[in-house]
């Protein structure tokens, strides 16, 4: 990675593939989420909260594999899901910057997404931003504007005592045997527990989308064995 | 007539009446006021003595059943994660002489017992790596100033096993705070005048200088070496235990680090001297250092000049404090109505931190079993002399055992400590029987038992000690599983050394951030 301030002189002429840009994904099994996004999210990944290594506070993230750097929504070519996480829909775009309040964009050099061929432009032919990169902004700042209220949320339900530690113990088809550690959900008996003590209805209503969704690990789990299917098929010899 | 116990009142507030405190208003009290009404007098005048700073494991669980969150009681304390003890120069008193006592259990242990194996090799080649190094992970995170778990463990939990370094004025002051303000705890501040005394020969109450008559149905003497309580009025004598355990004097300082970002050493260091040793335990702010001896045998000879040559030339500018200890415990614990916890029930040299886990033991016991009657407390009192007995045996026994394996002739203190008139009968007995047995749980069968097997294997290993190698043979029966143990221990090294932060990079990140409660 390669991240330079975005400038119209040094980049203005540049096109962009975004879904070239969004193979950096191919590895990504956990993706952060901001608040605003939850409820979208909810509906075709399990959230999760993970912990932070470098400070072990709480975020919420969507599980996209059942192991590390595998992402079961990335086919090989596109993002295949209804809804797709702004943190991957922004590359190969980042706040830089110490404080993401009020960062600088910036653009990573070394992206596949930088495509002569490719369809997305950042300036139009007469100097102004273009619907692409004014969209790219747009993201970007509903991530730096949620950064501070999804960190609240996140610590708000680590403090109701809402979430366990959700140990994934999952048998494939084929026998094998995965064990998912490190994630915590909402609990559904401690969420009935501390409902009145959440403060507002909409935040209810989030945590609840992030408990419902943890069912959306059958859908992970039934790509894997469509993925391990067809690796079996490619590995084994045809018979007759 | 029966008398219901309704109220318990606590004289002294130094960690041990603080911690008591905690321990009973956390399990026996109600925020409504309708269960037990605990009090704490203390006296304005007499400070507390506040050089207990090293904890057991133990003070993690008693924290959490207090109530009081890691994070909180790491930065009201300026405290530290201990991962258990050094032991420097014990053995042969040379320069490099040293061996661990850390907190995790050899691996494998109990079920594969890496003793025997370890024996063997060791006698075979005297140059192999060390017990604690060969059996047990925690001495090289400590020697690499690692910390014992990362700012994304839980709290309370971690990747290594370990206890607390702490400053125990500032933990008296936290945990009294915390009785106070959310555990209903009464806190009175006055003069112990008098104690009066009930027919049957209970306490009735203890009369303050400005408050007057408190009385309660139980009494907990927390008033130090003093025992105003117990030893005082209820003339329980005390028994001496200076013929075992020499040392009855301590020379306090409290050392500046050389900058904020200097090592913040994660064991307690215990430095043999020439009539005692020096122990050095690493706080966040500050380390505190200080030999303990044995004034019999330093008579005339310069003990604060041995403390200035541990601590460097910065010692002249900073001030001692002498503290004379007792080497010894009550005849009876809990007597009538009055039960002493701390000081007031016993002390011994703080070797092995043993001072503060027998404070959380002996309150944690009390708030467990506090009889519903007065009728029912003579049965309790008999039942937990008899278990604080066992325990102030079994502590006595491991400190001795520290020493009885030293080869140092340098000085009378330590010949004398090999005298067997010196030694309890029952570690003369062990010491034989370890001859052709590892240290093993069989050993220790109570459920009242104070240091575990793997910690009298840690001691007497690191101390030299080896096992008749023929009379082992039937111990070696499975070196598969030992060579997959040893390896899984150089496994756990690899793997953890890099991933774990330095305590010092830990205990910064803590001023920002909190441990999750899971």
């Amino acid at each position: 990675m390669h991240l330079q301030q975005l400038s119209r002189t040094a980049h203005g002429d540049l096109r962009i593939d975004p879904d070239k840009a969004r193979s950096q994904a191919a590895s990504a099994h956990l993706v952060p989420l901001s608040r605003a996004e939850l409820r979208q999210a909810s509906r075709s990944y399990p959230l999760f909260f993970a912990k932070d290594l470098e400070t072990g506070q709480f975020f919420p993230a969507a599980l996209l594999g059942l192991k590390a750097s595998e992402n079961l929504f990335w086919d090989g070519a596109v993002f295949d899901a209804d809804y797709i996480p702004l943190n991957i829909r922004r590359l190969p775009f980042y706040i830089g910057g110490e404080n993401p309040a009020q960062g600088m964009i910036c653009i990573d050099a070394d992206s596949a997404g930088i495509d002569p061929k490719g369809e997305c432009r950042i300036l139009e032919d007469d100097g102004s931003d273009s619907a692409y990169i004014q969209g790219i902004q747009a993201m970007l700042a509903t991530l730096s504007q949620q950064h501070e209220p999804t960190r609240q949320f996140a610590q708000t339900a680590a403090d109701l005592g809402l979430l366990s530690e959700i140990k994934l113990d999952i048998v494939l088809d084929d026998g094998e045997r995965i064990e998912v550690a490190g994630l915590y959900g909402i609990d559904d008996r401690n969420f009935e527990q501390n409902f009145d003590r959440i403060g507002t209805f909409e935040e209810k209503m989030l945590y609840a989308a992030m408990m419902l969704s943890l069912d959306n690990v059958a859908g992970l789990v039934r790509r894997k064995n469509i993925r391990n299917g067809a690796l079996a098929a490619w590995h084994t010899p045809a018979s007759g | 007539m029966t008398r219901m116990t309704r109220s318990v009142c606590i004289v002294g507030g130094g960690a041990a009446g603080w911690l008591t405190a905690g321990l009973l208003a956390a399990r026996r009290s109600s925020p409504d006021g309708s269960g037990l009404k605990v009090t704490l007098i203390e006296s304005e005048q007499i400070g507390i003595i506040g050089v207990g700073e090293g904890t057991w494991p133990t003070m993690r669980n008693t924290l959490k059943k207090i109530g009081i969150s890691e994070t909180q009681f790491v930065r009201r304390c300026n405290a530290s994660f201990k991962q258990g003890a050094k032991f420097a120069r014990w053995r042969t008193g040379a320069a490099d002489d040293f061996y661990y006592h850390p907190l995790v259990l050899p691996e494998g242990f109990p079920t594969v017992d890496l003793a025997p194996y370890w024996n063997a090799a060791s006698l075979e080649d005297p140059a192999a790596p060390s017990f604690s190094d060969a059996v047990c992970f925690q001495e090289f995170l400590c020697e690499n100033h690692r910390a014992p778990k990362l700012i994304s463990s839980p709290e309370f939990g971690g990747i290594a096993n370990y206890a607390y370094h702490l400053d125990a004025h500032l933990f008296a002051e936290l945990v009294r705070e915390h009785c106070v303000e959310r555990l209903g705890v009464k806190h009175v501040l006055d003069d112990v005048t008098e104690v009066e005394r009930a027919e049957c020969g209970d306490i009735a109450a203890i009369v303050g200088q400005r408050t007057g008559r408190l009385e309660a149905d139980l009494f907990v003497d927390c008033t130090g070496f003093a025992s105003r309580l117990l030893g005082d009025a209820l003339e329980v004598p005390f028994v001496d235990c200076s013929d075992v355990l020499f040392i009855d004097r301590a020379l306090a300082v409290q050392v500046p680090y050389e900058s904020e970002d200097s090592p913040v050493v994660s064991h307690t260091v215990s430095t043999g001297q020439k009539h005692g040793w020096i122990w050095d335990i690493g706080l966040k702010n500050r380390r505190g250092v200080g030999y303990v001896y044995s004034s019999s045998h330093a008579q005339g000879d310069d003990v604060e000049a041995e403390l200035a040559a541990y601590v460097g030339p910065k010692f002249d500018c900073l001030t001692t404090r002498e503290i004379r200890i007792r080497a010894g415990h009550r005849a009876q614990f809990w007597k009538h109505n009055c039960v002493a916890v701390g000081m007031s029930a016993g002390f011994l040299e703080p070797l092995e931190a043993s001072a503060l886990v027998m404070i959380e033991l002996s309150a944690d016991y009390i708030a467990a079993m506090l009889p519903a009657t007065r009728s029912g407390m003579d049965v309790v009192a008999a039942r937990y002399n008899e278990i604080t007995q066992y325990r102030w045996d079994r502590v006595i026994e491991f400190l001795k055992l520290h020493y009885v394996l030293s080869e140092r002739n340098d000085t009378a203190f330590w010949r004398d400590n090999r005298d067997p008139a010196s030694i309890p009968q029952r570690l003369i007995d062990q010491l034989e029987l370890w001859r052709y047995n590892s240290p093993s749980e069989l050993d220790f069968s109570s459920s009242h038992e104070m240091f575990p097997a793997a910690s009298y294997q840690y001691v007497l290993f690191g101390m030299g000690f080896k096992m008749d190698a023929d009379m082992q043979r039937h111990a070696l029966r499975d070196p598969v599983a030992a060579q997959l143990a040893f390896e899984r221990n150089a496994m756990l090294k690899r793997q953890w050394v890099p991933k774990l932060p330095t305590t010092r990079d830990l205990l910064n990140k803590l001023e920002q951030y909190e441990f999750q409660k899971i």
